[in-house]
């Protein structure tokens, strides 16, 4: 029975000192976004001694995270409602209609999962300028529509092929079009999935900096990864600062998790469970 | 293309015309400009300056700044020019050839007062007869030293401002017994910060010529001289002289932990260290009544020339060669090139400048420094340019890697500088 | 999924009687001009590169040129043993921890549900996010590691964890352990969740030890699952940038030089402005990631699922 409550207990450190290790950056990181610097160099690992909340109010209003963080919004909203649209389409298409082609589109459109971004990164960089779409919003929201694109493809897919066809047989008998079908039967039906992809896609587009760095350089057009690491200054780091940036990046994003956790898993773990 | 057609039309026409100060236009002209000082608040201040009085002078005309740290700058600029974009006016360095060579650069040898620069300035950024940068910042690499902190520790500054390498070596023990680390410096974020002591030491062991041969490559770094250099630096790291945390420690903390916290007794540093140290302490400037002294790197035995000492061009402008103002553009840069604006820059910034000034003029709380600047640059002989400016390709990147970060922070030994400075020459 | 097991999977049920390309060509076209235009196209149009020099006055076609200098870039293999031996090591690091904590849940620990919330939380933030906090925590002076080894008195372990050629390597795959292990455990509880509950209760009635239960009931029997994650994780290591570049920007000494890294430096901050040699790393990588992939899962012989 000893051995027992000695394994219990060395399990219980255990998942304390995970939990410590897992959680403590982000409390830490929490606490410092609430202290000046001086405070902070002072004593790293103190508690603050005044809630400093107004540190929030200043990164967004003097040191541009008003426009860093809008630019993430539109970007990325605009880059999943494409996405959204387009993935969910093609997914119905292939999940729904028998054509010569159909799997070795499946398969090329999924492969792509796996593709490394600098097979695409540099051409993409070459293309974009050609056409006059270097530096704009524009550009990075389409970029990063294809970008998701497989993933998204993917996950809708096997939603879609689940869809039972007496529903289809149902709305041809009612006189719908294949595209009222799409729209009225389908997508409906396929909301949780496409809240799924909503949700995943926007968490991994809001934390994309590869094709952002080399895709944007204007400062007004900086989402917030590029503009947390503009403030990687050379002057005197300004780590209270900095620490209320990272929070500001972050905090959307646990929000997200926080109301939506089973979406979110449910997301990442598609299908890597079967 | 109708964008490139047009802008080439344009670049045809300035060039038929000699471009020379043709009154501008009055209609409305935003030129762009991005600019590195980001954080360094007196350069900044001086070029905030000069842009409100050319806009006074030229009405209608009006410069759009955006202040960069210069990694992110470095790296917008890449892309943006690689792409055809950009802004007009850009902060460049004469290291960075590859603007000219690739044509990004518009040709500014007409439309600027060249006698009113300093000639090597101007030869530094002047390829094929043609001129391409104003510059704005020229520096040399100093020993700054906290002279109380020398004294405590049982040395003085010489006369001459420079100890030997063993009179130098020994203030490093010295300070190790007393557990203050003796030299500051930060490589983290910089190419170059960790090369100074190496450079300057092989410069004047070398001598001029045989220094210029090391880095075209037609002098080998296994030569004798050349490692006797090396070993000297060897020695200091063996010593422990500078922060353990050196390989990770970023410029601007290198700074903070010379002047201020834990403090050291040297600091081996381009004479913009005043760009932020003097800087109000809160904004990680130096403390009021830091104990600042200058002087130069120690001498080496044997030296072939013991006043030579590197001068670099630093900060200066350009202008894209696809800009749609170059008029514009060449006017805002000429209106740096009056005697006032460099006694201007000298005043308010505290770095040398390859804009004509007067030195003996400057006034004020800080005239004691620049006679400290001056003293230690009497009678020097100027080497042009640091190893960063010569060097390209890989061996560049193994500079870097290697003399910069590796060996002052104990990772490679002077055979490990030898033979991957020497693979890296033969690999070009 | 491999190509083969892609082909074979069966067609979709739904099946209609008549050619359906007035339907198909509608719902596909927008995902095809997307595909072809930001995908497919920057392919081909990388491999085009690596047989040229692409400067900004024009390409020139120099053949085979590039291969043979990547061949012999010391750099470049450099960065492709970092990358692989990150790739390698990170998804047992990974999925081997996330078992572990993810039985420790299923045996509901108390505080089962707050601990799943704080252990997958890393892997919401960005990269550049997560650099910069490790970045902190390894600093020399005041970072935690430092910090926690002078406390505990062991003040000659301390070192600059990112600036030391040997530890920066493992430094930074403890970050990407720290950062995937609660997204793995999440999905190793899931699939624990979803075993038929018989199983289970007869291994309890057994009264087998833990190890022998974890080894030879439990691993088996989730064990597409793991080889899934183990993927999954390989893929994600052999394509990372963000954290290197945030963190250490390869260095010191090449030591944490990646093959993206690599590929971006030589692309976009190298003085050179060439365009087609890093295609040709970009190509060449391509190519090996494609062959470990393929390799991968036809020696696991498992279908594939992958999100990333």
């Amino acid at each position: 029975m000893t051995s027992r409550v000695l394994f219990r207990a060395a399990a219980m450190l255990l998942i304390t000192i995970w939990t410590a290790f897992a959680a403590g950056p982000l409390f830490w990181v929490g606490v410092i976004s609430l202290r000046s610097t001086s405070e902070f160099m002072n004593s790293p690992y103190a508690l603050p001694e005044a809630w400093r909340f107004d540190k929030y109010v200043t990164a967004w209003t003097s040191s541009g995270y008003d426009v860093y963080f809008v630019n993430s919004l539109i970007v990325v909203l605009s880059a999943v409602a494409i996405v959204t649209v387009v993935g969910a389409m093609a997914a119905h298409c292939l999940a729904r209609y028998r054509f010569p082609g159909n799997r070795a589109v499946y398969f090329l459109i999924f492969s792509t999962i796996v593709l490394p971004p600098q097979i695409t990164i540099i051409a993409l960089f070459q293309t974009l300028a050609n056409i006059g779409l270097y530096d704009t919003r524009i550009g990075l929201i389409l970029v990063y529509a294809a970008v998701q694109l497989p993933l998204t493809v993917y996950i809708l897919e096997s939603f879609f092929a689940r869809i039972p066809a007496d529903l289809f047989d149902a709305a041809r008998i009612d006189g719908y079009s294949e595209w009222a079908t799409f729209w009225k039967v389908a997508f409906p039906v396929a909301m949780p999935a496409i809240a799924t992809v909503v949700i995943l896609n926007t968490i991994l587009l809001w934390n994309e900096f590869l094709y952002a760095v080399v895709l944007i350089v204007d400062d007004a057009k900086r989402t917030l990864p590029l503009g947390i690491q503009k403030f990687m200054g050379d002057q005197l780091e300004d780590y209270g600062m900095i620490a209320t940036g990272l929070m500001i990046a972050i905090i959307p994003v646990v929000l997200i998790y926080a109301f939506f956790s089973e979406k979110l898993i449910q997301g990442m773990t598609a299908g890597a469970v079967k | 293309m109708p964008f490139r057609r047009r802008t080439l039309g344009v670049l045809a026409a300035i060039a038929t015309a000699g471009a020379t100060l043709t009154p501008l236009r009055a209609q409305a002209q935003e030129i762009t400009l991005w600019s590195h000082w980001a954080a360094e608040q007196p350069k900044r201040q001086f070029v905030e300056e000069a842009i409100r009085r050319f806009q006074a002078a030229n009405p209608g005309v009006t410069v759009k700044t955006t202040w960069y740290e210069k990694n992110a700058l470095y790296a917008a600029l890449r892309t943006a020019l690689r792409a055809g974009q950009g802004p007009d006016v850009f902060y460049a360095e004469p290291d960075q050839v590859e603007y000219v060579q690739n044509n990004f650069l518009l040709d500014l040898t007409q439309g600027i007062d060249w006698d009113k620069v300093e000639p090597w300035a101007r030869q530094i950024w002047t390829y094929n007869g043609r001129s391409y940068g104003l510059p704005l910042e020229a520096w040399t690499v100093e020993m700054y030293v906290n002279t109380k902190l020398l004294q405590e520790l049982g040395g003085a500054v010489p006369a001459s401002l420079q100890h030997t390498q063993s009179e130098f070596l020994e203030l490093v023990r010295k300070a190790r017994a007393r557990n203050i680390t003796p030299i500051s410096a930060g490589v983290g974020d910089r190419p170059f910060t960790g090369a100074f002591l190496t450079h300057e030491t092989l410069l004047m062991r070398l001598g001029k010529e045989d220094y210029g041969k090391l880095l075209g490559g037609q002098l080998r770094w296994d030569d004798p001289r050349v490692v006797d250099s090396l070993r000297f630096v060897r020695s200091l790291v063996e010593a422990r002289a500078f922060p353990p945390g050196v390989a990770t420690m970023q410029l601007g903390q290198s700074h903070t932990y010379f002047h201020t916290n834990p403090g050291t007794a040297f600091f081996p540093m381009g004479s913009w260290y005043t760009s932020r140290a003097f800087n109000p302490p809160d904004q990680g400037g130096q403390p009021a009544d830091f104990p600042l002294g200058v002087m130069r790197i120690p001498l080496p035995d044997n030296a072939a020339c013991p006043r030579c000492r590197t001068i670099a061009v630093g900060g200066s402008y350009v202008v894209n060669a696809r800009t749609r103002h170059p008029d514009a553009a060449r006017a805002f840069l000429n209106a740096f090139t009056t005697p006032e604006m460099g006694n201007l820059w000298l005043e308010s910034v505290m770095v040398q400048t390859g804009i004509k000034a007067d030195a003996s003029r400057i006034q004020g709380a800080r005239a004691g420094y620049f006679r400290q600047l001056a003293a230690s640059n009497a009678d020097a002989e100027y080497f042009f340019g640091i190893p960063l400016q010569i060097l390209q390709g890989r061996v560049r990147d193994t500079f870097v890697q290697v003399v910069n970060n590796a060996f002052i922070s104990g990772q490679a030994s002077v055979e490990d500088v030898v033979r991957q400075m020497n693979a890296a020459q033969q690999a070009r | 999924m491999t190509a083969i097991d892609a082909m074979a999977a069966p067609m979709p049920a739904v099946a209609e009687e008549r050619p359906v390309w007035a339907a198909v060509v509608p719902f596909l076209l927008p995902a095809a001009v997307f595909y072809l235009g930001l995908t497919a196209y920057p392919v081909v149009r990388t491999i085009w590169n690596s047989f040229h020099h692409v400067l900004p006055a024009g390409d020139d076609f120099v053949g085979m040129a590039n291969y043979a200098e990547l061949w012999a870039d010391d750099t470049f293999w450099r960065a492709v043993r970092n990358t692989l031996t990150w790739a390698l090591a990170a998804p047992l690091l990974e999925v081997g921890i996330a078992m572990l904590l993810a039985l420790a849940l299923y045996a509901k620990v108390p505080g089962a549900r707050f601990l799943r919330i704080a252990w997958f939380t890393p892997v919401l933030m960005s990269y550049v996010v997560v650099g910069i906090i490790w970045a902190w925590i390894y600093n020399y002076d005041w970072g935690a590691v430092n910090v926690l080894l002078r406390t505990i008195g062991l003040d000659e372990w301390t070192r600059p964890w990112l600036g030391t050629t040997d530890t920066a390597l493992p430094a930074l795959i403890l970050v990407t352990t720290w950062m995937w292990t609660g997204f793995n455990m999440v999905v190793l509880l899931a699939a624990l969740h979803s075993l038929p509950s018989e199983v289970m209760e007869a291994s309890e009635l057994d009264r087998c030890g833990w190890g022998s239960k974890l080894w030879h009931v439990i691993v088996p029997l989730v064990r597409p699952t793991i080889l899934n994650l183990l993927v999954l994780s390989f893929v994600g290591k052999m394509k990372i940038f963000d954290l290197v570049w945030i963190a250490t920007k390869g260095g010191p000494l090449w030591s944490t030089e990646t093959v993206s890294t690599y590929t971006y430096k030589r692309a976009f901050e190298w003085s050179t402005f060439d365009l087609g040699y890093p295609s040709a790393i970009a190509t060449v990588w391509f190519v090996i990631v494609m062959a470990g992939v393929g390799v991968l899962t036809w020696a696991l012989r498992q279908r594939q699922k992958l999100e990333y």
